[in-house]
């Protein structure tokens, strides 16, 4: 009795925190994006669809589209690098895998946006990596590695990566080591059985971290803005636009729950996969 | 017992949220970031021990978003620009300035008083003016550019930085194809989409936080991009020179205004004063050069900022600014173009 009283007073700060920032900001952008915005940016109170109609304009469809094919990009160039990086890291020894998994996760302690910064150093025309590329004689004119799609590709990986690693890396950690071995012993190649025993056992650690990836990259406006030069518009740049050079607070709204509709029905595939809900929140 | 304890501390974490300064001496401030150096805050705090709180925002939209969205009485100054006042006026969230509060208000340029968007000053003083110029790096680009069509030349290929700015980029599109920068007729901002669209082969970036950047590290070599950013680097760079195109340019005048609500508006006038006295305005011109409306400070500039024609657009030249008008619904039609070309 006492402990499940305490129990229950422990929970009422998660429970506060859920409903004040986590459902009541978003009721309120659900019951925005059914209002008007007046010609001054102000909201009125009447209720329109038009918000979701003007989402099916071609102009803001392609918007849609593009922030899908580069998130898509992202996520596919995460998963290349960081699943032979994750079974690198499962052959070491515990102590050194524990060390090779906190750096991972080490980029975090500074702030992102800093980080995009330390890229141009890297990236811009003047940079390091174009000086030492012309220097080596390896090109005679800087080559754009920035201010296009590149940049934002670069970007994008750089930043989501770990947020693909650490399932993945969990997903092949739990592998049994003795089917491997059993695989081998009974004469399947390196091929057959990554194809047949690596892959199907992983496939949840994979969904999960591209979902991980692929929905971040799709509303990271600041990496556009930075690495990307501002020259390609994302869906969180479009939402941005909505709320701060529009002012169409309703429209943005819209934007959003679409966003979170498109979250919702891929963590439910995801669930219908036969993924686990504890491990798409916490590692 | 450990009930208790539990209590204590959440009644302990409630009452901290719960705390109240209105008792103190402050003003709460939200300017444009980069516009006024800290030493003049500073200055501010010692001389009259009213302690300023000092918050920044990048855009007009941003700071009608926080002044709207803010419980009123939140702010006590803010800086909008023309059309902004306009809007705010409107949306009735600043309130009227009350002129014999201020014993520096004839140091301001009368050029820059009763302008169209609040005629008679009943709501807004002016503290700045800026203009969007070319800024050309000579050493690389020997053409003589006088027209914002001259940006088109295929030759300047990835070459040229934009401020991130719907209303003035695509206004400069308007203007370069003979139209008014205000323009909302549908078919005129299709043609500045495709002038857009054309002049985006030689964009390297839009940016607004810093675009001098992009020149002075030799980037890019030409910037459309607002007058103080230009003149700083014409003073890291010597070889780059600002031009004001045939065409006009978008010219936005800054403001002091005070949120309705505000509850420590003789404070907000206390340092409305302080900027305006001539010694302080120079101090704010010095380390931003922008479009000094002070008259007095304009005795105390030196030759650098004077000499500087991006810093210092002359009187005659700056009638050619056309200021951004409040456009109503139309916006939506500007940030539908904006999305095309990105």
């Amino acid at each position: 009795m006492y402990k499940s009283l305490f129990q229950k007073i422990i929970t009422i700060p998660i429970i506060i925190y859920a409903l004040v920032l986590i459902a009541m900001p978003i009721l309120y952008v659900l019951a925005l994006s059914f209002l008007k915005s007046d010609a001054y940016g102000g909201i009125i109170n009447e209720i329109t669809l038009q918000n979701y109609i003007d989402i099916f304009d071609v102009v803001y469809l392609s918007v849609f589209l593009k922030s899908f094919i580069i998130a898509g990009i992202a996520t596919f160039l995460c998963i290349i690098i960081a699943y032979p990086f994750a079974i690198f890291v499962s052959q070491k020894k515990p102590h050194i895998q524990k060390i090779m998994m906190v750096l991972v996760i080490a980029p975090f302690l500074t702030n992102s946006l800093i980080r995009m910064y330390g890229w141009i150093i890297l990236l811009r025309k003047e940079g390091i990596i174009n000086t030492f590329l012309q220097n080596i004689h390896l090109t005679d004119h800087p080559l754009q590695l920035m201010y296009n799609d590149l940049g934002i590709i670069i970007g994008l990986v750089y930043t989501l990566l770990p947020f693909m690693i650490l399932p993945v890396y969990s997903a092949v950690s739990k592998v049994d080591k003795s089917i491997l071995e059993a695989a081998k012993d009974l004469g399947a190649n390196k091929i057959k059985t990554f194809t047949n025993i690596m892959l199907p056992q992983t496939a949840s650690g994979l969904f999960n971290g591209s979902l991980m990836v692929f929905i971040p990259a799709i509303g990271y406006f600041f990496i556009v803005d930075i690495l990307g030069g501002g020259k390609l518009m994302l869906l969180g740049n479009l939402i941005k636009n909505q709320f701060l050079t529009a002012r169409n607070w309703p429209f943005g709204a819209a934007i959003s729950i679409v966003l979170i509709i498109i979250t919702f029905l891929l963590v439910k595939l995801y669930k219908k996969k036969g993924g686990n809900m504890d491990e798409l929140g916490g590692f | 017992m450990k009930k208790i304890v539990l209590l204590t501390l959440i009644s302990i974490l409630l009452t901290a949220c719960n705390f109240d300064n209105s008792k103190d001496n402050v003003v709460n401030i939200l300017n444009w970031s980069s516009y006024i150096p800290d030493v003049v805050i500073r200055d501010f705090e010692k001389e009259t021990n009213i302690k300023v709180n000092y918050g920044t925002y990048s855009s007009n939209e941003e700071l009608l978003a926080k002044i709207s969205s803010a419980k009123e009485g939140t702010y006590d100054l803010i800086f909008p620009s023309d059309y902004m006042i306009e809007l705010m006026k409107n949306r009735d969230l600043i309130t009227t300035i009350d002129k014999s509060k201020l014993t520096n208000l004839n140091n301001i340029n009368p050029n820059y008083l009763n302008l169209s968007y609040d005629y008679g000053n009943n709501y807004s003083l002016p503290f700045l003016a800026a203009t969007v110029v070319i800024a050309v790096n000579t050493e690389n680009i020997k053409d003589n550019i006088t027209s914002y069509n001259d940006l088109l030349n295929p030759k300047y290929q990835n070459n040229i930085v934009l401020i991130d700015d719907q209303r003035i980029i695509i206004g400069m599109a308007l203007l370069a194809l003979g139209y008014d920068m205000n323009e909302t007729d549908e078919t005129k901002l299709k043609q500045a989409k495709e002038w857009l669209l054309k002049l985006k082969n030689n964009v390297k970036a839009f940016d607004s936080d810093s675009p001098k950047t992009f020149l002075i590290s030799k980037e890019v070599d030409i910037g459309v991009l607002w007058n103080a950013e230009a003149a700083i680097a014409m003073e890291e760079n010597s070889n780059i020179k600002t031009i004001y195109p045939n065409e006009g340019f978008a010219l936005s005048i800054d403001n002091f205004a005070i949120p309705k609500g505000s509850k420590n508006q003789d404070n907000a006038y206390k340092f409305i004063d302080y900027i305006l006295r001539p010694e302080v305005m120079q101090k704010i011109i010095e380390s931003y050069p922008y479009k000094n409306v002070n008259k007095e400070t304009d005795k105390l500039l030196d030759s650098n900022y004077l000499n500087n024609n991006a810093a210092n657009i002359s009187d005659k030249m700056i009638k050619n600014g056309i200021l951004v008008k409040n456009i109503g619904s139309f916006v939506k039609d500007y940030d539908k173009v904006w999305a095309q070309i990105k």
